[in-house]
């Protein structure tokens, strides 16, 4: 259980400066910018506690607002992912699933992994640039902003994904 | 009663989530308005020293060009001021009086050098960290700039770092200026997007200037000293309304690149300040009596 806590704290620092440190800087073509951490949110295992669950994302979407100067603005949509995630994940369950299967393409096998990660990502990306715009309201820019960075953020998501399979598997 | 509570046990999180949410965005709407949350912005200390430590590395690549962009500078600023005290001079036929005039003005603000440490371009209200707060002197409402021109307005201290309001905030930024040598005022405003342009408002309809001439700040708005650069006129619009002129300026300051910012602290302008407030403050309290 406690091992559990600290390998979920080393990813929560990890995500927290790759996107505090990199990730805030890209701004592809001026619109699209990875927003990577919404994937602590998406991996939740099933049967993870629900207030749980909200606590971390709420958590780490504060510490990325302290980092950006955006108050309130990544912990709101943060705390809604975490909210949804695991009635979402109901959907995407394979027939015999286990009571606490971990989030991952093995798993869930990647058809369903991709549309689960995907509408996540969009769900986030929409919400988050839509509160950001809010005072000066462009409905084209807001979601080129939000579809382009949805699509970058599932991009960096996946191949990060990637990464551990392919060590487990060698 | 008893179903009272399993209804809460079970639906527990419901609760946990509006509460979370109600957090969230009674932080949104209230950071705005609001100077005493510090700790939630990046001028608290974690943050602070997290920025500071990417900013060595980052700012060690770019040493060299900013080497060369300082030297350029300080070239053109010795034959200007070359030049003025060789005017100076035939004109008085006195070289002293031009350097104890400069002293003067200069003693009467204190630069604070500051390093950015965050900053962005890229939204509509961006915000940059410098490396110096309360400690250093810094407070809040004094001019920030740089040696290329205007940066900004000191929003949030802290003990170490403070926050700045730059020229490129669309909601906050309004910084008085005025035409070099042309006397015509109005403010500076930024529309969001391009990061090198913005738009002086208010300039009368009698205003003569010239394309290509230069923006400078007016010394009227207590915050910056009458002379600091802000930018050329590029193109010239009438305003909506059709009662003055707005200016397309191209700014001096490249805000994308900025790392060495001054502090300019002046000692007279907290009285100043103080008494603008209070003549605000009556005005207010006059109208509200007249309705």
């Amino acid at each position: 259980m406690s091992v559990e806590i600290i390998k979920r704290l080393v990813v929560f620092v990890l995500l927290c400066a790759v996107q505090v440190l990199l990730l805030n800087h890209i701004h592809l073509f001026g619109y699209a910018t990875p927003l990577v951490y919404v994937y602590f949110s998406i991996s939740f295992q099933r049967g993870t506690p629900r207030w749980a669950a909200l606590l971390w994302s709420f958590f780490l979407g504060l510490v990325i607002d302290i980092f950006s100067n955006t108050p309130g603005l990544a912990a709101g949509a943060m705390t809604l992912i975490g909210f949804v995630q695991p009635m979402l994940l109901e959907f995407f369950l394979p027939r015999d699933a286990a009571d606490n299967m971990p989030v991952s393409p093995i798993t869930m096998g990647y058809g369903k992994y991709l549309s689960f990660v995907v509408i996540l990502t969009l769900a986030y990306c929409l919400l988050f640039f839509a509160v950001e715009t809010f005072s000066v309201f462009d409905w084209l820019h807001w979601l080129i902003c939000a579809t382009s960075s949805a699509l970058l953020t599932v991009l960096v998501v996946v191949a990060v994904q990637g990464m551990p399979n392919s060590e487990k598997s060698s | 009663m008893r179903n009272l509570l399993d209804f809460l046990v079970k639906y527990h999180y419901w609760f946990l989530f509006i509460l979370l949410e109600v957090v969230c965005v009674t932080l949104l709407f209230r950071y705005n308005g609001y100077q005493g949350s510090v700790w939630v912005s990046s001028a608290n200390v974690v943050s602070g020293k997290v920025y500071e430590a990417e900013s060595a590395v980052s700012s060690f690549f770019s040493l060299s060009k900013v080497n060369e962009q300082l030297s350029v500078r300080n070239f053109y600023l010795e034959r200007q001021l070359e030049q003025a005290r060789r005017l100076y001079a035939e004109a008085t036929q006195d070289t002293t009086a031009l350097e104890r005039q400069q002293q003067t003005l200069l003693s009467q603000y204190k630069l604070i050098p500051a390093k950015v440490i965050s900053n962005t371009v890229h939204k509509a209200d961006n915000l940059l960290t410098i490396d110096k707060g309360k400690v250093d002197g810094v407070a809040v409402d004094m001019g920030v700039a740089c040696g290329y021109g205007v940066v900004g307005v000191v929003y949030l201290v802290s003990d170490h770092y403070s926050v700045v309001i730059p020229v490129l905030n669309v909601t906050a930024s309004r910084i008085s200026c005025m035409i070099r040598n042309r006397g015509y005022f109005g403010y500076l405003h930024w529309d969001g997007g391009d990061p090198t342009v913005a738009h002086v408002e208010n300039i009368p309809r009698h205003a003569r200037f010239k394309r290509g001439e230069w923006v400078e700040t007016s010394g009227y708005s207590s915050i910056f000293p009458p002379g600091v650069l802000v930018g050329q006129i590029q193109k010239v619009f009438n305003s909506a309304d059709g009662l003055s002129y707005r200016l397309q300026v191209k700014l001096t300051t490249d805000f994308s690149t900025l790392r060495d910012v001054c502090v300019i602290s002046d000692e007279s302008v907290a009285e100043r300040t103080r008494l603008m407030r209070a003549a605000q403050d009556s005005i207010k309290k006059n109208k509200d009596q007249a309705n």
